[in-house]
């Protein structure tokens, strides 16, 4: 051993220290618990914004997500443009089932959000129009679809950025919602 | 030992300073559209300059300034409806910030977890020059000595054998 000098194990060293860093982290990607392109919600635990927004099907009634206290809830931001949207649609139609959810049309045109819900079926108790994203921004949307669950106090619990797949509802939304019962 | 020294501090600074003090030579295209803008040119000088501080969630690495992504028009405009309604930038960002996260911002906020992030090429440099320092300067190779008498008189011969060896060979 005495051959070779101390500085000789120092690339060694440094590749495997890589190496272990490296296999965690495509570990992590793999089982699904690490997601570098998931920007984390800096909204959970506080309040879901109160963005004034016309309903749907009556632009002169305003969605009121107050009305749904006491329960817990989900928030599904949407648009008939895209296509990871029409992806969820049979996950969302399953799980409003279980839980109420509040559709938010993000910079849709009312007509094509209508002929969106015909086609893939509606899971939504109501329906918002956000037509220039205001309300996306203040719930810090970058992408649709994305989903919350408001808690029964109406506190923001959880969020996902993407659609909504079983392996996330399962691994992710199910816990939560059983933390909440 | 203190002339590489200066040279390591000469190089530094030389970079930092071309870096904060020359304009950027790529990147001035922005995406902004002329019904985008502002018809108060202060406001609209504060507008872009909030812009290039602000990431594009979509794109991640460009700023709403540079990004024709439909999020970063949104988040133009919103900036720009902040600052009509008198909002100082430091508002501005903080609202931002409060919905997206430190992740709206493209310098990170010094704060305790990017205390590593800030300080790392501190230390990255003071490593290097640490280095630099440590390892002693190479000896200067010895000349090598003269060759002695009996040396060229065998290397003579062995040259007057090669020569005499291969004569046949040629035509």
């Amino acid at each position: 051993m005495s051959r070779f000098r101390p500085t000789f194990f120092i690339p060694l060293i440094a590749f495997l220290g890589l190496a272990i860093i490296g296999g965690l982290a495509l570990q992590g990607t793999l089982s699904g618990s690490r997601n570098p392109n998931q920007l984390p919600s800096v909204l959970i635990g506080k309040p879901a914004p109160d963005v004034p927004l016309p309903l749907l099907q009556d632009v002169q009634a305003e969605l009121a997500l107050d009305a749904y206290r006491g329960q817990p809830l989900l928030v599904n931001f949407f648009a008939s443009w895209c296509a990871p949207c029409r992806a969820e649609a049979p996950a969302l139609e399953h799980l409003s089932n279980q839980i109420s959810i509040i559709g938010i049309a993000y910079k849709d045109r009312p007509q094509d959000t209508q002929k969106f819900l015909k086609q893939y079926g509606n899971p939504f108790v109501a329906i918002g129009r956000d037509d220039d994203g205001r309300a996306g921004m203040a719930w810090g949307v970058y992408g649709v679809p994305e989903t919350y669950l408001i808690d029964p106090s109406g506190q923001i619990k959880w969020r996902h950025a993407g659609p909504l797949t079983r392996h996330v509802i399962t691994s992710q939304l199910m816990q939560k919602l059983a933390e909440m019962q | 030992m203190i002339r590489s020294c200066l040279y390591i501090l000469l190089i530094g600074g030389f970079v930092i300073g071309a870096g904060t003090l020359m304009p950027p030579l790529v990147g001035t295209a922005t995406a902004i559209t002329a019904e985008e803008m502002l018809a108060d040119p202060l406001l609209e000088t504060r507008a872009r300059n909030l812009s290039q501080k602000l990431r594009c969630l979509v794109c991640q690495n460009q700023s709403i300034d540079d990004s024709d992504a439909d999020l970063a028009k949104d988040l133009r405009r919103e900036v720009r409806a902040q600052l009509v309604q008198g909002k100082t930038d430091e508002a501005i960002l903080s609202d931002l910030r409060a919905k997206y996260g430190d992740f709206v911002l493209l310098a990170p906020p010094l704060a305790k977890n990017t205390m590593a992030l800030w300080l790392a090429p501190i230390g990255f440099l003071l490593l290097g020059i640490g280095i630099t320092l440590g390892i002693p300067r190479r000896a200067t190779v010895p000349a090598p000595s003269p060759i002695s008498h009996a040396d060229r008189a065998q290397i003579e011969a062995l040259k007057q054998n090669h020569k005499t060896a291969s004569k046949p060979d040629q035509p």
